[in-house]
């Protein structure tokens, strides 16, 4: 038992080394900057990325992609949007509305049976 | 919101207050997700102390579920470890797309500040730099990335603990799976400028939905991967073949 604990230990640690290296690449020195035909392509990095984790958990949550499933989480999604547009883009006022929507409409469904 | 009246050390701390409210709001979010990966993780016969750890010194959600989860199932460290690399191999590009915006930190600070790195910490950090004005003068940057930074850290750790502890015992009946995806969606929005972000978002999502089959997570990279391609051919047609910058970015404002 102890021998497993250090191996999960050593999995876990070595984990973090690559996580940590991963993060700092391109940060550790300046002779380690992106090359310059694609510093202009950086700022698609946040979009691309954030678009990536976004997207499937808001078309497909759970991994369920269904009617009953997916338009409550779509719709609750473009009141989120909505909500943050009015609110002068503040974002606790979209979650707020976002998860609002999403409940009310998560009922409706069990409600009606789908 | 900070003004010009306002001397530096106000300003530093308004960037604090500012940092600790935003990365505040993201724990809230995080809480339903944090919670059911500590609870799901105790049950994969790992060592509590161990679970806890791991949301200190990999600080990534899904990495962790997934590594953990194979330590649980008797996986070899190998495989371990280069599931939680393939997974968290996208924060290559958050260090890369952050080098125009720190380079003038000294190295410490940026390898320190690399450490914390994660998802949603780079989605404000990005943010912030991005934003009309930047991130103001180089205290006030480090204020936001280390407050955002740190209360994150110790909050993804007290949730996990949590989740551990009592994960068991909350109630299965309250649905709160979407928390998380709205709050990236609400993380992503302030970063579309123009038609190239856009395309690169819904792209970057559709790939990875598509791709939702793969191993080891792999799907984020590859939507990541055909987002940026396809956001890079927008912006090739939209603003020439210029070695110009994106005009929505003030990374020289940032290095103020």
């Amino acid at each position: 038992m102890r021998g497993r604990a250090v191996l999960d230990a050593l999995a876990i640690l070595l984990g973090a080394v690559t996580t940590y290296v991963t993060r700092v690449l391109f940060l550790v020195s300046k002779k380690l900057r992106p090359p310059r035909a694609v510093a202009r392509y950086l700022p698609l990095v946040g979009p691309a990325v954030l678009g990536a984790i976004a997207i499937p958990g808001l078309i497909a949550p759970g991994g369920e992609l269904s009617f009953a499933a997916s338009v409550p989480s779509v719709l609750a999604a473009l009141a989120a949007w909505g909500a943050w547009r009015l609110a002068r883009r503040q974002m606790v006022v979209g979650l707020v509305v976002g998860l609002a929507v999403w409940w009310a409409l998560y009922w409706a469904v069990a409600q009606l049976g789908w | 919101m900070p003004t010009p009246a306002l001397d530096e050390h106000d300003r530093v701390r308004a960037a604090m207050l500012q940092a600790a409210r935003d990365a505040g709001l993201l724990i809230a979010a995080y809480i339903p997700f944090g919670v059911a990966m500590g609870a799901a993780l105790a049950t994969t016969g790992v060592e509590p102390w161990l679970i806890v750890s791991s949301s200190v010194v990999i600080f990534a959600g899904a990495a962790q579920l997934a590594g953990i989860e194979l330590l649980g199932a008797g996986a070899s460290v190998a495989l371990v470890v280069l599931t939680i690399t393939v997974i968290n191999a996208r924060h290559l590009l958050y260090s890369a797309s952050l080098e125009p915006h720190l380079a003038a930190w000294p190295r410490g600070l940026r390898m320190l500040g690399a450490f914390l790195l994660a998802d949603p910490i780079y989605a404000l950090v990005i943010a912030r730099f991005e934003r009309p004005g930047g991130a103001g003068a180089r205290r006030e940057q480090y204020a936001y990335v280390f407050t955002s930074g740190l209360v994150c850290l110790v909050g993804w750790t007290t949730l996990t603990a949590v989740g551990v502890l009592v994960g068991g015992l909350i109630p299965d009946g309250i649905p709160l799976e979407l928390a998380v995806p709205l709050t990236f969606l609400l993380l992503l929005l302030p970063l579309v400028k123009d038609s190239a972000g856009a395309v690169a978002a819904i792209v970057g999502g559709a790939g990875a939905l598509l791709a939702s089959g793969l191993p080891l997570g792999l799907s984020t990279l590859v939507g990541a991967a055909a987002g940026l391609v396809a956001g890079g051919v927008v912006l090739s047609l939209t603003q020439g073949g210029d070695a110009g910058r994106p005009g929505a970015t003030d990374a020289g404002a940032s290095r103020a």
